[in-house]
């Protein structure tokens, strides 16, 4: 990340890490203090989470000073600087990345068997990283072959040895 | 001192069985192709195979885990030295002078000096591991609540220190984060479910191995695909046995980064990657031909290849001895032995006594077998670094979604590794370690029951958190760390330096006249 824009990760993050912080210490204060069972006043539950609150809206503080200090609070937000920041191709393969992942993870297992989900998954990540729309499907056909393959193999042989080999839970 | 040789030679002859030898080349073997592989690191590696052997007998399934951990920190190097791309975080400074060496033709030679460097690190660590851990062990006896609560804080300030060189600040933030996540559901003393909002599985609490799979696996997923291509160096691979006259000269980098690796090893979760890198460096401030580091300088390599490997046994130490892991693969090292029964912490020595030589004995095993196997197969194993990562990636995704998955079978931690991944990416480009992180998870829970239970016991009083000798000392230590870092304590101690050496000069001068 380059250091101006640094900078201004660290004046996001800071405001966050101090309402995160004060949060947790508000949070950990409503926690029971258990008055009624008699138990040690120093034994109660918020006590530790309290500490921790008020130790990280410090640092996010300290960070917070810093990064003003250094300019990071001009964020200069425009839709030109996000479209360049979205547009790149970095930027494309992260997010297709995490949404082929969370996809998978959080969307299809558990709603699809396991070997069928994998399937899809492995097919679906190949094919989106490998296949190039201009070429046409003539030209690429052994990619869109091997991705198939290599999905029912993993797909089949990570089932076998995890259930039968292993003896392992599988979503 | 004749009882632990003792000991440990019972312990070798245990492990010499046809099963315990097969067990070791295979887990080995593997451990060199994760740690080869980028996307798959080590702490990855033995989280999978945690997974994999936590319904096998204890000591096997240790077994195991140490072979891959030993094979993967050393595997890393063959693609630093091929690729450029560190294998896994640990490798990152044998690319400075490894991938040189390989542009030069001398590829072979540099695989051989890194595993020769990697098998005399592992030896080094595991001399000190066999010394000390019994002996740290008997000290770790006199820790109360006190020691553990600022050991705790001790751990995150040092770990947030040395995994952010450059901004501790953003080490501490994440160390406290990490304790903070160690929050998360029922507390040990009054059960009383903590920050879950009604919800069943967050009062469960957010299990290590999920967060770490996240944090180190789907996490370095992302950064491996977020670039398009990577290139294998064309080179023939000549020869790889190493001659001793290649090795010898270097006796002193070896010895060095060996000790200073094994050091590192036993700091709270600063691990192979931070040993590797001030093994290197100190080499290249005491060699003769500094300018020949980056350039493919053997030196560099084996500082960097030695000071890794030794950092290894170095982080089983404090795992064995206070249940505080030294770096982060021996996190999830510490979370496998919780799952099979063995309780490590102070009262190993007295609870399972044999176990510290067996495990020490075990690092012996998969040592000579990351030798003898990193010095075979070489041109094979090359075909693996072949492999694009597209089809490569979503194998390991995958695996870590069995991973997180299979111990417990709740969905929530399939959510908790996906969530942890993208959290752990994002700080990462914020260039908050992830180290402190993880350390914070597995100490939280000890920093909350006992800085609770000091406070019962002093029915509130803080002084004994201060005035008892060893948790004054780590205290103290804990205090000197930060203010180290902080500008004014720093622009303090450079005033009282100045004002102290002109002290001395104004007195010298008068005695002169």
């Amino acid at each position: 990340m380059k250091e101006q824009n640094m900078r201004r990760a660290d004046f996001v993050m800071s405001s966050f890490l101090i309402a995160f912080g004060v949060a947790v210490l508000i949070l950990s204060l409503a926690m029971p203090r258990f008055q009624h069972l008699k138990i040690n006043p120093y034994s109660v539950p918020g006590i530790v989470p309290g500490f921790l609150g008020a130790v990280i809206a410090f640092l996010g503080v300290v960070l917070f000073i810093r990064s003003v200090r250094q300019g990071g609070f001009r964020l200069a937000l425009n839709s030109r600087a996000l479209r360049d920041f979205l547009l790149t191709e970095e930027t494309r393969r992260i997010s297709l990345t995490i949404v082929l992942g969370v996809a998978y993870a959080l969307g299809l297992l558990g709603r699809v068997h396991f070997m069928i989900a994998t399937g899809i998954f492995v097919f679906a990540f190949v094919m989106v990283f490998e296949y190039k729309r201009k070429e046409g499907f003539r030209a690429q056909w052994k990619t869109v072959l091997w991705g198939a393959i290599l999905a029912c193999v993993t797909s089949v042989s990570v089932y076998s040895v995890f259930a039968y080999l292993f003896l392992v839970n599988l979503p | 001192m004749f009882q632990g040789l003792q000991l440990f030679a019972e312990a070798i002859g245990g492990l010499l069985t046809f099963r315990t030898v097969f067990d070791v080349l295979w887990a080995t073997q593997l451990g060199i192709i994760v740690g080869m592989l980028p996307g798959l690191t080590a702490t990855m590696g033995i989280a999978l195979m945690t997974t994999l052997t936590f319904k096998m007998a204890a000591n096997n399934a240790i077994l195991i885990l140490i072979c891959m951990y030993i094979g993967a920190i050393y595997g890393g190097s063959r693609s630093a030295i091929l690729l450029n791309i560190p294998g896994t975080p640990a490798n990152a400074a044998t690319c400075m002078d490894g991938y040189p060496l390989a542009q030069q033709g001398k590829a072979g030679q540099a695989i051989g000096i890194a595993t020769t460097g990697s098998f005399l690190g592992s030896v080094i660590g595991m001399f000190a591991m066999a010394l000390f851990t019994p002996l740290l062990g008997t000290f770790a006896l006199k820790f109360r609540s006190f020691e553990f609560f600022w050991f705790s804080v001790f751990g995150v300030v040092i770990c947030g220190n040395l995994t952010a060189p450059k901004d501790p600040l953003k080490g501490w933030i994440a160390g406290f984060l990490g304790l903070f996540v160690a929050m998360i559901g029922m507390e040990g003393i009054h059960a009383y479910s903590r920050f879950s909002f009604g919800s069943t599985d967050l009062s469960g609490g957010i299990a290590l191995l999920p967060a770490m799979v996240g944090a180190f696996g789907f996490a370095e997923i992302i950064t491996v695909m977020r670039n398009p291509r990577m290139q294998v160096v064309q080179t023939k691979i000549d020869h790889v046995v190493p001659r001793l006259k290649d090795i010898l000269p270097y006796w002193k980098t070896i010895i060095r980064s060996g000790i200073v690796g094994t050091i590192i090893g036993v700091l709270p979760g600063v691990g192979e990657d931070i040993a590797s890198w001030v093994s290197y460096d100190m080499a290249k401030r005491s060699s003769k031909h500094p300018e020949e580091f980056g350039k493919g300088s053997v030196d560099g390599l084996i500082a960097a290849e030695t000071g890794n490997n030794a950092c290894v046994p170095g982080a089983i130490i404090p795992v064995l001895t206070l249940a505080i892991p030294g770096s982060a693969p021996a996190a999830v090292l510490l979370g496998a032995m919780l799952i099979h029964g063995i309780r490590p912490g102070p009262l190993i020595m007295i609870e399972f006594p044999k176990f510290i030589y067996e495990t020490t004995a075990m690092v012996l095993f998969a040592t000579i077998a990351m030798f003898v196997l990193g010095l075979s197969l070489v041109r094979t194993l090359v075909k693996v670094l072949l492999v694009p990562r597209q089809k490569l990636m979503p194998i390991v995704f995958v695996l870590c979604v069995v991973g997180a998955y299979a111990i417990t079978g709740r969905m929530f931690d399939v959510g908790v590794m996906v969530v942890f991944g993208v959290i752990g990416f994002v700080l990462r480009e914020m260039e908050y370690p992830m180290a402190p992180l993880v350390l914070g998870i597995i100490l939280g829970d000890i920093l909350d029951k006992n800085l609770r239970r000091s406070l019962i016991l002093t029915d509130g009083r803080i002084g004994p958190l201060f005035t008892r000798p060893i948790s004054f000392f780590i205290f103290a230590l804990t205090v000197l760390i930060i203010l180290s870092k902080v500008k004014f304590a720093q622009d303090a101690a450079n005033a009282a330096k100045r004002a102290a050496a002109g002290l001395f000069r104004r007195k010298g001068a008068g005695d002169g006249v």
